[in-house]
């Protein structure tokens, strides 16, 4: 079928042995992550196995849509497996990055990578079209992942800078039958802090794509996997080339942010502070609030419209964006970035080191717990807390597991557990580890749809969907000292319009401190699991990007172009003509698979609360959401607010009951899942006990 | 068209009317060696008619996303593939901005040697088509010489080689792009000038500098990009 390459390649670092499995075996999951989810399923016997085990299967997807012009899809990269991350739990579980990995893999003829066993000696593996090489990864291990990138980079095709006389097309030995390329091999590449096998050790790829979550560097570290590097030169086919570049027209005259005639501009001096390119979607707006401090250029994956990166004159924070840039540096934005650059050479998972990471430690610290006197020793330098010196010291004692580093590489709450802080730390806040040991994000007692989304799933949900619309509009504006640009009932309504199945219910967007236990947030968190599991992480629409409900540059109703784009790229590359809904439905089967896994590596719905925090401390700070009160949509301060244990109690047997799991364990039942057509992971659950 | 025997007959005319069209660069450029084209090596090449428009590229505004390339790819092939685009966008991920990415289009050069090593006449001048310099697939022998040629001059080649279909690729203004519904050349629309997200490719209709790359990479930046916090000088 046209969009995929027909074949998804399967790897075995023990036995060195390469293999291939049919894509058509599986295209009925899409891509990304609903295949990687079917082939972990059928690939996996025992589920409950250590992530570090040998036979955990680690799997790297592509879309159909990878490699092709489909705005914000064509470089994104799924990864899942086991992870070493989540806690207690290890459970089976994702993460994604960005660039332009999946399109290469995807030139080079394979619509995935999965992985088991694990090499006897440092491993790094070449791909280049057809040709699949172990490489002895020796001289690479112990380098950070820039360098390792830069040897590949010379390795493959000899073009490690991009000075004129490097500037040429390679592969010409080959070129003439098998096609040529001026591009770098795509790397993806571990640093020294998943060689050394850390829960927090991620994947990079380039100068800032990484996937974090989950730990799957630790778990590359234990297959004695350094680097992957794909270089290739075949064609994807495309169903209606002319329906793909019309639909791409479609999206740069209609909802991308003009540059030079911009229909939402920032109300203040953009350079100074360019806050407000959350709402405009402005190019280089990941850098989030922090000014740019440098020349620069806005710097996006393939295939992307927004081009929400950077890449700056000294590379400090290049391609870094988010959590990354603001995860330590004080107020001196260089220092900022220049961290960010430290933690993407380590290779280490940057968002549980940032401030619910060194943050803590720092509190311990002037609790007198860690420190040279303290109760857990350390040489930390604490009193340079803020400065270049502690970030760097802190890092490399991860990465090196030297002294105090080796509790921290299993990440902070496995840390805490073993200093026998973590009950208390928890429950007092000072730890904010909401769901699953991973950091809070966005506030778990006011915009639920994030926590609950994350406790019934294995990590922090990290999916922006309705997080623009509800929370950043009015929280922007209040930052800036200004009233909200929009108007709590045209962005409610707007994101309403959008949300198929479901469209027109607007008390799915009402959060206040009622309403978020209701059959309607039932509704809204099934919309997001079911379109997360599906348009993004299969497809891989970049999550910002997609869903778009309110987008200021499609004036006058602002009205955004989800529901009718995901599946008008979809059905343009692949030749196949599914709905929105369709999309939902597969998203919905995607989502009951990955809750069978759960389910039979032990989950129970008792295991799904969070942190004692979120039902007993109450919000400090100011915190906007959307809620309907006494008849009118407002944006409403949840400053204040608890989470009600009982009541979130209750919603999980609502939400249980609208998906068809069983309410006493919160498993899916062989009812539900044989209507979605997965009677053999019915059959599975129920020889191990687990339905 | 014009066919190997005008170009021919273009040699005898000699190269006082080759200089006479000749757009000049500053005498920086005319004094050392630089990227592209010397006065030197200029002087020994033959005019063709100039073509009625050009890309103009701003390297310091590209975002390096390469939906240029996809565009190109998809438009001309009806497939994605970046090997088959006849713009190209090369990165250095880990350099630092502006010498982290360069984008390289065709010149559309006044003195094209592709055209001038074609032993068929495949690339040629097209004259009903705004002088656009063009292959004509069904003539490519395959011989690459004008991928060759370029690469004398520059760095990359800007001909492409299609290795699926085996026939030389160069940027005909999306004159001939049977995979999209829209009417290309120097009077129509361009694939990748229509989907760059920070218009970093523009076309222009006056013959740019020929001797180095000043004339082809030019600065696209307005006020507005300033007040984004990107620098313009």
């Amino acid at each position: 079928m046209n969009g995929y390459m027909g074949k998804i390649l399967r790897l075995d670092l023990t036995n060195k042995q390469k293999k291939t499995i049919s894509t058509s075996d599986y295209e009925e999951f899409l891509g990304g992550h609903g295949i990687g989810s079917a082939i972990f399923f059928d690939a996996v016997k025992d589920k409950t196995i250590s992530p570090f085990n040998p036979k955990n299967v680690i799997t790297l997807m592509t879309s159909p849509l990878s490699g092709t012009l489909a705005p914000s899809a064509g470089g994104r990269t799924e990864v899942q497996g086991l992870g070493p991350q989540p806690y207690p739990t290890e459970w089976f579980t994702r993460s994604n990055f960005g660039g332009r990995f999946s399109a290469m893999l995807k030139y080079a003829g394979y619509d995935g990578i999965v992985i088991e066993g694990k090499a006897d000696k440092p491993t790094w593996i070449n791909i280049v079209n057809e040709d699949v090489v172990f490489e002895d990864a020796d001289g690479l291990w112990g380098m950070d992942t820039y360098s390792t990138q830069e040897e590949i980079w010379k390795e493959v095709s000899g073009n490690p800078s991009n000075s004129p006389e490097d500037r040429e097309w390679y592969q010409k030995d080959r070129g003439r039958d098998d096609g040529r390329t001026t591009q770098k091999p795509a790397v993806v590449a571990i640093g020294p802090s998943g060689e050394k096998k850390s829960r927090i050790g991620a994947l990079i790829h380039e100068a800032g794509n990484a996937a974090g979550q989950g730990g799957f560097g630790g778990v590359f570290g234990s297959k004695n996997l350094k680097a992957i590097s794909v270089l290739g030169t075949n064609s994807i086919e495309v169903a209606d080339p002319n329906a793909l570049m019309k639909a791409r027209e479609w999206i740069h005259e209609n909802y991308e942010y003009d540059e030079e005639d911009p229909e939402c501009e920032h109300p203040l001096d953009y350079g100074s502070f360019p806050g407000f390119s959350f709402i405009t979607d402005a190019p280089g707006s990941g850098m989030g609030f922090w000014p740019k401090v440098e020349p620069a250029r806005p710097q996006g994956c393939l295939s992307c419209p927004k081009n929400c990166r950077m890449r700056t004159e000294s590379g400090y924070g290049s391609e870094s964006i988010c959590v990354e840039v603001v995860m330590y540096g004080g107020q001196s934005p260089k220092e900022r970035y220049k961290s960010a650059n430290l933690a993407q050479r380590h290779g280490i998972n940057v968002y549980p080191i940032s401030t619910t990471g060194h943050k803590y430690l720092y509190d311990l610290y002037k609790q007198g717990f860690l420190g040279e006197n303290g109760e857990v020793e350390t040489d930390l330098p604490f009193e340079k807390y803020g400065e270049m010196e502690f970030i760097r010291a802190l890092l490399n004692k991860i990465s090196s597991r030297e002294g105090i580093g080796d509790d921290l590489s299993e990440g902070v709450v496995r840390a805490a557990e073993k200093w026998g802080r973590l009950e208390q730390d928890l429950s007092s806040g000072l730890l904010q580890r909401p769901n699953w040991g991973y950091p809070q994000h966005y506030d778990p007692r006011i915009e639920v749809n994030w926590p609950y989304g994350s406790i019934l799933g294995s990590r922090d949900i990290n999916e922006h969907g309705f997080n623009w619309d509800i929370h950043w509009i009015p929280q922007v504006s209040t930052m800036l000292g200004l009233d909200p640009v929009f108007d709590a009932e045209e962005v409610v309504d707007n994101v309403s319009n959008a949300v198929v199945p479901f469209e027109g219910n607007k008390s799915m967007f009402d959060f206040g401190e009622d309403n978020i236990y209701s059959k309607d947030m039932v509704k809204t968190i099934a919309w997001q699991r079911y379109y997360s599991r599906s348009w993004k992480q299969s497809v891989q629409y970049c999550d910002w990007f997609f869903p778009n409900f309110h987008n200021p540059s499609n004036s006058p109703t602002n009205q955004g172009f989800t529901p009718e784009a995901e599946p008008k790229f979809f059905n343009a590359v692949t030749g196949r003509n599914i709905s929105f809904k369709d999309g939902m439905n597969i998203g919905k089967r995607i989502w009951n698979l990955d809750r069978s896994i759960w389910a039979l590596q032990g989950r129970h719905r008792d295991m799904e609360k969070f942190a004692d925090y979120v039902y007993e401390v109450p919000k400090k700070a100011p915190y906007f959401v959307s809620s309907k009160q006494n008849g009118e949509w407002k944006w409403e301060n949840g400053k204040g607010r608890t989470l009600d244990r009982d009541k979130f109690e209750s919603w999980k047997d609502r939400y249980y009951e609208f998906e068809g799991w069983n309410t006493e364990t919160g498993r899916p039942t062989r009812g539900n899942l044989e209507e979605l057509d997965l009677g053999y992971v019915a059959d599975e659950l129920e020889e191990k006990d687990k339905i | 068209m014009v066919n190997r025997r005008d170009f021919l007959k273009g040699i005898a005319g000699g190269a006082g009317a080759a200089v006479a069209g000749f757009a000049l660069g500053s005498s920086t450029d005319l004094m050392k060696e630089v990227e592209g084209r010397t006065f030197e090596n200029l002087k020994s090449m033959v005019e063709a008619p100039p073509s009625e428009a050009y890309l103009l590229v701003d390297r310091e505004k590209c975002a390096g996303c390469r939906s240029c390339m996809l565009a190109c790819s998809l438009v001309h092939e009806g497939k994605e593939n970046l090997s088959l685009s006849r713009i190209q966008v090369i990165e250095n991920p880990l350099a630092g901005f502006p010498d982290d990415l360069v984008q390289e289009q065709c010149r559309q050069c006044q003195y094209p040697e592709c055209v001038a090593a074609c032993p068929t006449g495949a690339l040629s001048v097209d004259e009903v088509n705004g002088n656009v310099r063009l292959v004509d697939e069904e003539k490519c022998i395959g011989c690459q010489r004008c991928i060759e040629a370029c690469d004398q001059i520059n760095n990359p080649a800007r001909a492409a080689w299609n290795h699926e279909d085996e026939y030389s690729l160069k940027c005909d203004l999306c004159i001939d792009t049977p995979h999209w519904e829209e009417n290309g050349g120097p009077d129509g629309k361009q694939a990748c000038v229509e989907i760059c997200p920070v218009n970093a490719i523009k076309t222009t209709d006056q013959i740019p500098v020929q001797i180095g790359q000043k004339g082809y990479k030019v600065n696209l930046r307005s006020s507005k990009w300033k007040e984004l916090g990107f620098p313009v000088e």
